[in-house]
């Protein structure tokens, strides 16, 4: 009898020690949110188990544990996100003084601007003069079609004649940064060779 | 000549630790040089930085290998020279690892190691220009971020 009751009062005080009763895991939250740039961002969320992509706005994914693999992701409520990240949130800065990207698009093959491109030009001018911006990024990319090699021109050549076309409307050469990546990064994952008029661009940030 | 000898000797010496001073190799990730702004504030909010309690006010300049801290009614946003913005919650730490935004010299990188509480962060530059070199790690997970905006929880320890 005795044994007994000391077995239990030892399982009580381990209980209370470990919370094993009512105990439920406590994770770590990660939730992707609209990106409002709207160039459609993603995240990673690796553990020493596993990994989970998050790329669709609103949806979460959970760690237990780093030894763990991170739950599938799933849906989150407007209120859950409120509840949980409402201070964090209304801690963001201003977007204001936050860049302002512009994404223009090319023919295929060419560095040749799409007409809907050639008249945004006005807009993207407008916007850099109207800030005094000395600071403007030009990022070249092309669609799948095509070798790297081949593309990594490419996307070179865009980026150039865009920092022409500016620098022809009266920018200064020296607040130009070009960069490109070929067929590297895709806006819209394709498969190889496929062709995509999203992915033949040139991304302008304007500081 | 005694005399002129121990003053050969202290000038060498005076020479010697110049040199040593000037020859010192800066980093591009100087510590001391300032990696972003405060923007808001909200209750009790402190920077860390080596080992020291600052009290964050708007405007205070943050460097690398500051860490952050919010009381249980505080928040803080923080803006970084790449335009990445960086708020935190009630009761979080965080720590900012390493932040290197050189365009010209093509070097990009931002590492941001969360302890505990609730943070909300919108990518800048350097995932535009970088994807792979923005980093935010927490005590279970590591997280890569291409160009975009999440929360995150840490239930820390």
């Amino acid at each position: 009898m005795k044994k007994w009751s000391s077995l239990l009062v030892g399982w009580i005080f381990f209980c209370l020690l470990t919370g094993c009763a009512t105990h439920r895991a406590k994770r770590d939250l990660i939730v992707l949110l609209p990106d409002p740039d709207g160039k459609g961002g993603a995240v990673t969320v690796t553990t020493g188990e596993g990994s989970q992509i998050l790329d669709k706005p609103g949806y979460a994914t959970e760690v237990e544990d780093v030894n763990k693999p991170p739950l599938t992701p799933r849906p989150v409520s407007e209120n859950e996100i409120k509840d949980v990240f409402g201070p964090a949130l209304s801690a963001q800065p201003d977007p204001a003084d936050r860049f302002i990207s512009f994404l223009l698009y090319f023919e295929h093959d060419t560095a040749e601007l799409t007409q809907e491109s050639k008249n945004l030009l006005p807009e993207v001018l407008k916007t850099i003069k109207n800030r005094k911006s000395n600071e403007v990024y030009l990022v070249g990319h092309t669609d799948l079609v095509g070798t790297e090699t081949y593309n990594i021109e490419l996307s070179s050549r865009r980026a150039r004649h865009v920092r022409d076309l500016l620098v022809s409307s009266g920018i200064k050469s020296s607040s130009l940064f070009v960069s490109y990546y070929g067929k590297a990064r895709p806006l819209v994952p394709t498969n190889d060779e496929v062709p995509e008029p999203r992915n033949r661009r040139v991304e302008v940030i304007v500081r | 000549m005694k005399r002129t000898y121990s003053k050969i000797v202290v000038l060498s010496l005076v020479a010697f630790s110049l040199l040593l001073c000037t020859g010192r190799d800066v980093s591009s990730a100087d510590a001391s040089v300032p990696v972003a702004i405060v923007k808001k504030i909200s209750g009790s909010a402190t920077v860390v930085r080596q080992g020291q309690p600052i009290p964050a006010t708007n405007g205070l300049e943050i460097w690398e290998n500051d860490s952050l801290r919010t009381g249980r009614n505080g928040s803080i946003g923080i803006v970084f020279n790449d335009d990445t913005f960086l708020s935190l919650g009630p009761g979080s730490i965080l720590v900012i690892d390493e932040f290197v935004f050189a365009p010209k010299q093509g070097k990009f990188s931002i590492v941001i190691r969360m302890l505990k509480g609730t943070a909300a962060y919108l990518s800048g530059l350097i995932s535009r220009l970088s994807p792979d070199s923005a980093h935010f790690n927490t005590p279970t997970a590591s997280i890569g971020i291409r160009g975009t905006k999440f929360v995150v929880k840490v239930e820390g320890g």
